[in-house]
Order: structure tokens, then C-alpha cells, then sequence
């Protein structure tokens, strides 16, 4: 079909501005060569540089080697005396140096294991979602959707590969090293910001020379896989009516941009997590594994792109009245829940990044009791409104649960995650109804209510039932004491502190109107240039065909053998 | 030569086999199919909006076969898929202008 030439000229004007936004990208990257006073820190591509005595600490995060003494210290004298000590003893003793060399090079290798195995969990989520997603929609679209789901994967991966993992973590270095995982000292500068306000990160491009580091790709494989689920998020929601290469734009816009950027303000030592310091503002903004930076981001990106596509043909009678389209596969719904249950557990407990770190077996069952009480509130909450408790409504429960547990599940207590998930269960139930009914805006899977309004009470939830026992010292706030109490970690409203509850409101506010609101803009926009909806015949033939050429059922085909 | 067309439900299919075999017949062709009669559909519930299944599953089971046997035919149909509640299906009888058996090319009563 051709275009008036003005669009075409405005198309090829946007795949312009984002090549020469990747080659800038790449060319920083590859050229940013800023050397510091002292010796800049070094990639280590081997592994053998990383891991070392400095890693060595005991079960309470006692480091073996006493930190530096610091000048501008109060505690500067009896600093000093312990490092001078330290250096005695280490002169008297060289193996007991060499074997804390060993023993923190093993700390650093399990902890390297435990993220990566964990990651691998998470990338077979991908698998999960993908089951989810078809087994939800109709059948003439089953080939479509599975087509989505891969290329989501495929395309946001290459686009966070080259410019998504620098902005998010570029910075990392400054403000949230990765102890667990040596540090990552390379990723030490912002693009936008510097200190304790940084916007966006700026090194390890293309994954090259800062980046080319195994620390680094360690976290990066971990981290990718994260943005990944934010990706495929969307599926849920835009599926059924949208074009493909539309659909290529939105993961490649995911993984370079909206994501990674929020992902900085939280994650990369940007400025949200640092409000606490910055403007006292409590452990300031804390997502433990992404109920917002994850979910909360790839929810309500949904949301903006489902407003723009508009709703399915046929969703919606003439008299407003919404019309159902029932699951053409419950078997696939079911198996690919089950699948994200398991996926979770690399999800929660892994973003520990560290095996070492022994509250991974509380992250583990908090996030599993969230799970369960979701689905068997949204049973319960259905069967009583519909008295039938529809199974498709009860997976939503369940991954309800887990979205809302995701950022507080290292902070509460396994009661509270039971609250959390009830909690959930109600919220994604009377989502779906409202977002069918009142605002009627289409979502065939449910990934708005499930993944942006459960995303956005998880983290608020962090402000409401976090106990204080886990997470003394987060993005850097009360490292010895906190309220009063020596090692007390995160807390929410209910065991004495409110302003973790407002920074939590304010954090996930804010989420949800950066990532719906750039996406609407971005979105809008190219929906001007060129409708991002497949034509109405195409749509009521299925997507199948038309958009990756072949029907996912062969006996919808009559295939004739010449 | 008649066809006669069977609507029935698609659980009674084996009796009415049963049935059909014990009067020796030489052949059938069954398809799975929606429909409905006096017996109403029904109201089901998706993620909170209703939809209505009006056509319900039955099974079409088709028989062409000589004038003389039509009657044996429709009784043991009848024998095999009535359950005396709605729903039990209709039978048609239609005539049939000529028959060919494919591999031979014969026509008429002998291709039956």
C-alpha cells in the first residue's frame, strides 16, 4: 500500500534518528577513555582479577579486611588502629592472606553461580509468558503471538545489549556497586548526572571495554533477563490487533530506553534510590526485584499502547456492553503459570545476587505464600461475584501475588506476604472488571491489572509491611544504625516508619507515569506516521498468516501437495 | 437410492453403531457439528462477561442406502440415540440421484 510521500519521508526521518542516537552511543562508548588522577579501573574480561581477600566477610557482613582508614571521620583513630593491626597481622601471617585471597575468589564464584543460575530461571519465564499469552487469545492468532513473545526476546535483547544495560548501569560503580559480584568498579560514570543525582548511566556501550568485564556480564546476563519480562510484558495487552513491525519499535524502545532509564533511577545507583540520603527520605525509593522497575514499567507501557491501538474489533457491542473471547487454550494458560511460578524463584531470590546472602530462603517462601494466597483470593473474590471461580482469573491471581511480592519479598515477614498476596488478588480481580467495564480499555490477558496495578501496590507495600530485619545499610542509608536501632534494615509504615511509606507512593507513582507516560508520547506519535493496527480484514481473518506467514494450527490450513 | 441424514448427540454415537452393525449396514460417514432445536443453549461466564452457546456439539451421521432398507435403517438410529430428554436430534431422508463407487466406476444400487 503506498504512503504519501510526507510519511514516508517522516518514517525513514525516526529509523534515522534512532541509527545516528545508537552510532553516538557506540562511538561514546568505544571513545570514552576519561582516565582519573589515580589508576582507573581495569575490565577483567578472565576473571582472574576478581575475587579476592577484600571479599571475605562473615555471616553478618563483617568484612575480613578492615575498611581505609577515613581523615574526615569521627571514627578516623580507631579506624586507623584497626587497619594498622590488620597490616601487622598480615605481615606476621602471608598464607592466612593468601588463603582469605581463596576464600573470598570461592565467595565471589558462588555468588557468581547463583546469579547466572538464577537468571537462566528467569529467561525460561520467557517460556512461561509465551504459553500464557497464546493459550490466552483465540485461536486464528496463536502463531502471532508466539511470534511476538520471540521476537520480544530477540530485538530487546540486541537493543539492551547495545545501549540498554550503559544506561541503566553505566553508573553502577558510584552509588550501587554490586558487592556480591566484585563491585563492577568499571561502571563508574553517568551520562546524565553525576554523585548522588544520576539520571543515566554512561559506560560499557556494546557491552565493550568497561563492560567487557566478568563481573559486569555476570550482572548483565542477570539484568537482562529482567528487562526481558518488562518486555514481553506488553504482549498481553496489545496482542491480537497489532502490527509486527510496530511491535518491534515497542522492544526496541523497551530495552534501549524506558526501562533502563527508570532501571537507573532505582537499580544503577540513580537519583530514586538515593532520596533517602539526598532529601532523608528513609532507605529512599526500594524495589527489592522489581515490582515497579520490572512489572510496574512493562504494565503500564501496556496500558499507554493499548490506549493508542484502541480496542480489538468485536470487543465492544454498539451499546458499549464488552463482549468475551474466550481462551482457546486453558491448558497452555495453566502450564505457563506454573512455569512463571517457577521462573520466580530465580526472579526473587535471585536478585540477592548472592548465594551468600542467607535470606534467599525467606525470599523464597514470602514470595511462594504471595503466589498462593493471590490465586486463592482471586477464586474466592470470583466465585463470589460469578459463582464459578474461572481458572484463567485464578492464574492472574497467582502471578498478582507474585508481582506484588516481588519488591517487598526480602523486607517482610512471611505473614505479611500472605497479606501481600490477598491483597493482590483483590486488586488484579476488580482491575480486570474495571479496566473491561468502566475505562473499557481492552486487554486480553490481563498484563495492565496484573503487572502495573499489582506493581504499583507491591511497592507501596515495601513502605506499609517492611519489618526492619533485612536490608541495614540499602542504597546506603543507616549503615550501623537506623530509627534508633543498630542493624535495623528496611521498614514500613507498620513497624514505625512513615517516610518510607511516602517515598514508597511517590517511587511508584512516578513509575507509572514515566512509563506510560513516554510511551504515550513516543507511541502516539508513530501511530500518526503509520497506524500501528493491523487492517480490519486481517483482524477478523486472525494475525496468524498475515503477520508470520504460517497458521500455528495445520489443520487450519488445507495444505495441497502438487 | 435415499441418503438419510442423522442429527444426534455425539455421546449416543457407539449404541447407534451398535445398532446399525446388527442390522448389517454397509457403510456411514460421521462429522462433528453445532447445532440446536428445541433444546435451548446455554449462558457461560468468561473473566466476568457473559457469552451465550446457543449451538450446542452433536454429531452428523450420514447413510445412503436403498429404498427397501431406509425404514430398518431410521429405527435403529432411533433405537440407538434416544434418551427421551431434549436434545435427542432429528432425522432427515432425502433422494439421492445416482451413486459411483469410485474405484470401480460402478453406478447405482451396486455401488451402495
Amino acid at each position: 500500500m503506498k504512503q504519501p510521500l510526507g510519511r514516508r519521508r517522516l518514517c525513514l526521518s525516526l529509523i534515522q534518528v534512532v541509527a545516528t542516537v545508537l552510532l553516538v552511543a557506540g562511538i561514546f562508548g568505544v571513545s570514552s577513555v576519561r582516565c582519573f588522577a589515580d589508576n582507573p579501573p581495569q575490565p577483567d574480561p578472565a576473571g582472574i582479577a576478581t575475587g579476592d581477600k577484600t571479599n571475605v566477610q562473615d555471616a553478618a557482613g563483617i568484612a575480613f579486611v578492615p575498611p581505609a582508614p577515613d581523615p574526615s571521620s569521627p571514627n578516623y583513630a580507631q579506624q586507623k588502629k584497626d587497619y594498622d593491626e590488620y597490616q601487622a597481622q598480615l605481615a606476621k601471617e602471608p598464607l592466612a592472606g593468601k588463603l582469605a585471597d581463596g576464600v573470598g575468589h570461592i565467595r565471589i564464584a558462588s555468588n557468581f553461580s547463583w546469579t547466572l543460575l538464577t537468571g537462566y530461571l528467569v529467561l525460561f519465564m520467557q517460556a512461561g509468558f509465551a504459553l500464557l499469552t497464546c493459550g490466552l487469545v483465540r485461536k486464528k492468532n496463536a502463531g502471532h503471538l508466539m511470534m511476538l513473545n520471540f521476537a520480544a526476546y530477540v530485538f530487546a535483547f540486541l537493543a539492551y545489549y547495545a545501549v540498554g544495560y550503559a544506561f541503566q548501569y553505566g553508573g553502577a560503580a558510584i552509588n550501587a556497586a554490586p558487592a556480591n559480584l566484585g563491585g563492577t568498579p568499571t561502571l563508574n560514570q553517568f551520562l546524565f548526572g553525576h554523585g548522588l543525582w544520576g539520571f543515566l548511566g554512561g559506560k560499557g556501550f556494546f557491552l565493550s571495554g568497561p563492560g567487557y568485564d566478568s563481573g559486569s556480564l555476570c550482572y548483565t546476563l542477570f539484568e537482562v533477563v529482567f528487562m526481558e519480562t518488562a518486555g514481553y510484558i506488553i504482549v498481553g495487552a496489545i496482542c491480537e490487533r497489532i502490527t509486527f513491525w510496530a511491535f518491534l519499535l515497542c522492544e526496541l524502545f523497551i530495552g534501549a530506553f524506558l526501562y533502563p532509564v527508570f532501571g537507573c533511577w532505582v537499580w544503577g545507583g540513580g537519583w530514586l534510590s538515593q532520596v533517602g540520603t539526598t532529601l532523608n527520605l528513609g532507605h529512599g525509593y526500594v524495589d527489592f526485584a522489581g515490582s515497579t522497575v520490572v512489572h510496574g514499567v512493562g504494565g503500564f507501557c501496556a496500558f499507554a499502547l493499548a490506549v493508542i491501538l484502541g480496542p480489538r474489533l468485536g470487543k465492544y457491542g454498539p451499546d458499549g456492553k464488552p463482549r468475551a473471547f474466550p481462551a482457546h487454550n486453558i491448558v497452555f494458560v495453566v502450564t505457563g503459570t506454573f512455569i512463571l511460578l517457577f521462573g520466580w524463584m530465580g526472579f526473587n531470590p535471585g536478585s540477592t545476587l548472592g548465594a551468600t546472602d542467607l535470606r534467599i530462603s525467606v525470599i523464597a517462601v514470602n514470595t511462594n505464600l504471595a503466589a498462593v494466597a493471590g490465586a486463592a483470593t482471586a477464586m474466592l473474590v470470583w466465585y463470589a461475584l460469578f459463582k464459578k471461580p474461572d481458572v484463567t482469573m485464578a492464574c492472574n491471581g497467582m502471578l498478582a501475588g507474585l508481582v506484588a511480592i516481588t519488591a517487598p519479598c526480602a523486607f517482610v515477614s512471611p505473614n505479611s506476604s500472605v497479606v501481600i498476596g490477598v491483597l493482590a488478588g483483590v486488586v488484579v480481580c476488580f482491575g480486570v472488571l474495571f479496566n473491561e467495564r468502566v475505562i473499557k480499555v481492552d486487554d486480553p490477558c490481563g498484563a495492565i491489572s496484573v503487572h502495573g496495578y499489582c506493581g504499583w501496590l507491591g511497592a507501596v507495600c515495601v513502605g506499609i509491611f517492611a519489618d526492619g530485619t533485612y536490608g541495614s545499610g540499602w542504597n546506603g542509608v543507616g549503615a550501623t544504625a537506623y530509627l534508633g536501632h543498630a542493624g535495623q534494615g528496611v521498614t514500613g509504615l507498620l513497624h514505625g516508619d512513615s517516610r518510607q511509606f511516602v517515598t514508597q507512593l511517590m517511587g511508584a507513582t512516578l513509575c507509572a507515569i514515566w512509563a506510560f507516560g513516554a510511551t504515550f508520547v513516543v507511541f502516539w506519535v508513530v501511530n500518526k506516521v503509520r497506524s500501528m493496527r493491523v487492517s480490519a480484514e486481517v483482524e477478523l481473518e486472525g494475525l496468524d498468516v498475515s503477520e508470520s506467514g504460517m497458521h500455528a494450527y495445520p489443520e487450519d490450513a488445507v495444505v495441497t501437495v502438487s | 437410492m435415499k441418503r438419510i441424514d442423522a442429527v444426534i448427540r455425539p455421546e449416543r454415537l457407539d449404541q447407534v453403531k451398535k445398532c446399525l452393525s446388527s442390522i448389517g449396514i454397509q457403510g456411514a460417514s460421521a462429522a462433528e457439528i453445532r447445532g440446536f432445536g428445541r433444546q435451548h443453549g446455554h449462558t457461560e461466564i468468561y473473566r466476568g462477561t457473559e457469552y451465550s452457546v446457543d449451538f450446542l456439539p452433536k454429531v452428523l451421521l450420514t447413510i445412503v442406502a436403498s429404498d427397501e432398507q431406509v425404514s430398518k435403517i431410521v429405527d435403529a438410529i432411533i433405537e440407538g440415540s434416544r434418551t427421551g430428554k431434549l436434545g435427542d436430534g432429528k432425522i432427515f431422508v432425502t433422494p439421492v440421484d445416482e451413486v459411483i463407487r469410485i474405484r470401480t466406476g460402478e453406478r447405482g444400487e451396486t455401488a451402495l
